[in-house]
C-alpha cells in the first residue's frame, strides 16, 4: 500500500516535469497531490490527508489551471536559444542530490531505530483542535490575519490602476 | 536487505526516501523548465516534500499533535504564497506578454 502511494507521488511529480502541455502538467500535480495525502492516511493522520486534498488539490491547484487558462499559455514557447552548460549542470546537481539522498537513508542508524519505535494511536482532529485552540491560539488569530493581508496584496497586485 | 524491506513494508526510512526525492524532482521542475508556472509548482511539489518528512517523523517519535498543528500553520502559509506568486505571474504576463522566464531578463548584468 505504501509502495503503491509512493509510487502515485514520484509518477504524478516526473510526468509534471517533462509535460509540456501546461494544463496535463496541473493535473499531474494533483495526481502527486492525492499520492501524498495517501501516505499522510498511512500516517494514520486523516486529519492532514483531509486538509491535504482540500488545500492543494483543491484550491491552490484550482487557482493554478484558472491562471493557465486566464493566460492562455498552453505551451511552453520554444527556446531563443540554447544553454548545454546550464542543462546538463542542473541534470548532474539533480543526480548527485537524489543518489546522495538515497545513500543517506539506506545508512542512517537513527532511522533505522526509529523505525522499530512502538506506535502511537491515530491522530483525531479532538486532539488536533485542543492543541490548536488551546496552545497555539495566538497563531492562529496570526495566520488568519496572513491570509487577510495575502488577499489583499494579491488583488492590489492583479488590479491594473489602483 | 533490512532497508529494503523496511522500504517495502512502509517505514520511516521509505516515507523519508519519498520526501527527499519529490525535493529533488521538485527541484528539477525547477531549474529545468522555463515557464514561470511550471516552476510554480515545482516549488508547491518542494513543499510538499517537506509536509511528507514533518509528517513521518511526527508519527514515528511519537504521534505528538504539534506536528499537525504545524502542517496546518505550514499550508496556510502556502495558500498566501500561491495567491501572492500568481498575482505576480500575471502582472509578469501583462508586462512581457509571455510566462517565459528567459524573457524576464531586465535585472540581468
Amino acid at each position: 500500500m505504501f509502495l503503491i502511494f509512493a509510487l502515485i507521488t514520484l509518477i504524478g511529480a516526473v510526468a509534471l516535469t517533462f509535460q509540456r502541455n501546461l494544463v496535463v502538467a496541473g493535473l499531474c500535480l494533483v495526481l502527486s497531490f492525492m499520492g501524498v495525502a495517501g501516505l499522510f492516511l498511512l500516517l494514520a493522520n486523516p486529519v492532514a490527508a483531509a486538509l491535504q486534498i482540500i488545500v492543494y488539490s483543491g484550491a491552490i491547484v484550482v487557482l493554478l489551471l484558472f491562471v493557465i487558462m486566464l493566460l492562455n499559455e498552453h505551451q511552453e514557447e520554444p527556446a531563443s536559444r540554447r544553454r548545454p552548460l546550464q542543462r546538463w549542470g542542473s541534470v548532474a546537481v539533480l543526480l548527485v542530490l537524489g543518489a546522495g539522498a538515497v545513500r543517506l537513508v539506506a545508512r542512517s542508524q537513527v532511522l533505522r531505530t526509529l523505525d522499530h519505535a512502538p506506535l502511537p494511536p491515530a491522530m483525531t482532529l479532538d486532539s488536533l483542535g485542543q492543541a490548536l485552540f488551546r496552545d497555539h491560539l495566538p497563531a492562529f488569530e496570526g495566520v488568519g490575519l496572513l491570509l487577510l493581508a495575502a488577499m489583499v496584496g494579491a488583488v492590489a497586485l492583479v488590479k491594473r490602476d489602483l | 536487505m533490512t532497508f529494503l524491506c523496511s522500504i517495502l513494508s512502509g517505514g520511516l526510512p521509505g516515507y523519508i526516501l519519498v520526501a527527499l526525492l519529490l525535493f529533488v524532482v521538485g527541484l528539477g521542475a525547477v531549474l529545468g523548465r522555463r515557464s514561470i508556472l511550471v516552476q510554480f509548482m515545482g516549488v508547491e511539489l518542494m513543499l510538499n516534500a517537506a509536509n511528507v518528512a514533518l509528517l513521518a517523523f511526527a508519527r514515528f517519535r511519537g504521534g505528538d499533535v504539534q506536528g499537525t498543528v504545524f502542517y496546518l500553520f505550514i499550508i496556510a502559509v502556502a495558500a498566501c504564497e500561491a495567491a501572492v506568486g500568481l498575482a505576480l505571474v500575471v502582472g509578469l504576463y501583462r508586462h512581457r506578454r509571455s510566462t517565459d522566464t528567459d524573457r524576464a531578463d531586465a535585472l540581468k548584468l
